[in-house]
């Protein structure tokens, strides 16, 4: 199935892109995607667990099931105001 | 009425002023976010404000809606702004109207907190010498 990654501030700038078309197994969770995405971007392990998750513009948690056609974000503590 | 925006246009504070509540309220509370020229000791020359613009639009207007409905508000505008905001200049207004002053005061701090929380928009200070990213509320 193909899901959209969306990456934000310094998030965006560890993965080199802002937004990117993934094809990935059925039933992928957001964890998964996550790790599969630290093993070729080293710098997103620097965010230790700070990162932060949107599935079509709302926050999910890591153990969210992605569906096809999905849109996931992924983003640093929000800093606004 | 609620209202609420992202905007990369600068916030036209004395018109959201002058258009805010209505004549049966005895409260206006306002708070106007400025872009700093310091960051502990350095000097910030400007800030550039990075949202997700659908999913910030969403959660402006439902931070606002719910304050609105917490505490009887009669109007609420918010107005955050994105991309580059010179020193001085408001990143974000937040006013609400209500007959009293207490539930405009709570709710207007409300307002600013749950922002600070949950909105999908980050904030970078530029030096003379380099920019970083401020980090956000974990």
């Amino acid at each position: 199935m193909k899901i959209k990654i969306k990456a934000f501030a310094n998030v965006k700038e560890a993965f080199g892109f802002d937004e990117k078309d993934l094809t990935v197994s059925d039933g992928i969770t957001v964890r998964e995607v996550i790790e599969q995405f630290k093993t070729i971007c080293e710098p997103l392990n620097e965010f230790n667990g700070s990162l932060l998750y949107a599935v079509n513009e709302a926050y999910c948690p890591e153990s969210t099931v992605l569906m096809d056609e999905d849109t996931l974000a992924i983003f640093p503590p929000v800093s606004g105001g | 009425m609620v209202k609420t925006a992202l905007q990369q246009d600068r916030i036209d504070i004395a018109g959201i002023m002058a258009n805010i509540g209505g004549s049966s309220d005895g409260a206006v509370v306002s708070f106007i976010g400025r872009a700093r020229d310091n960051s502990g000791d350095r000097q910030v020359l400007h800030l550039e404000y990075e949202a997700y613009g659908e999913m910030a639009r969403k959660q402006l207007q439902a931070i606002a809606d719910d304050a609105a409905a917490r505490w009887s508000l009669s109007s609420c505008t918010v107005v955050h702004r994105y991309g580059r905001v010179e020193i001085g200049e408001a990143s974000i207004i937040i006013a609400a109207s209500s007959p009293h002053r207490k539930e405009a005061f709570r709710a207007v701090e409300y307002i600013i907190d749950t922002i600070k929380e949950r909105v999908p928009i980050w904030k970078k200070e530029f030096f003379s010498d380099g920019s970083v990213w401020v980090n956000g509320h974990t």
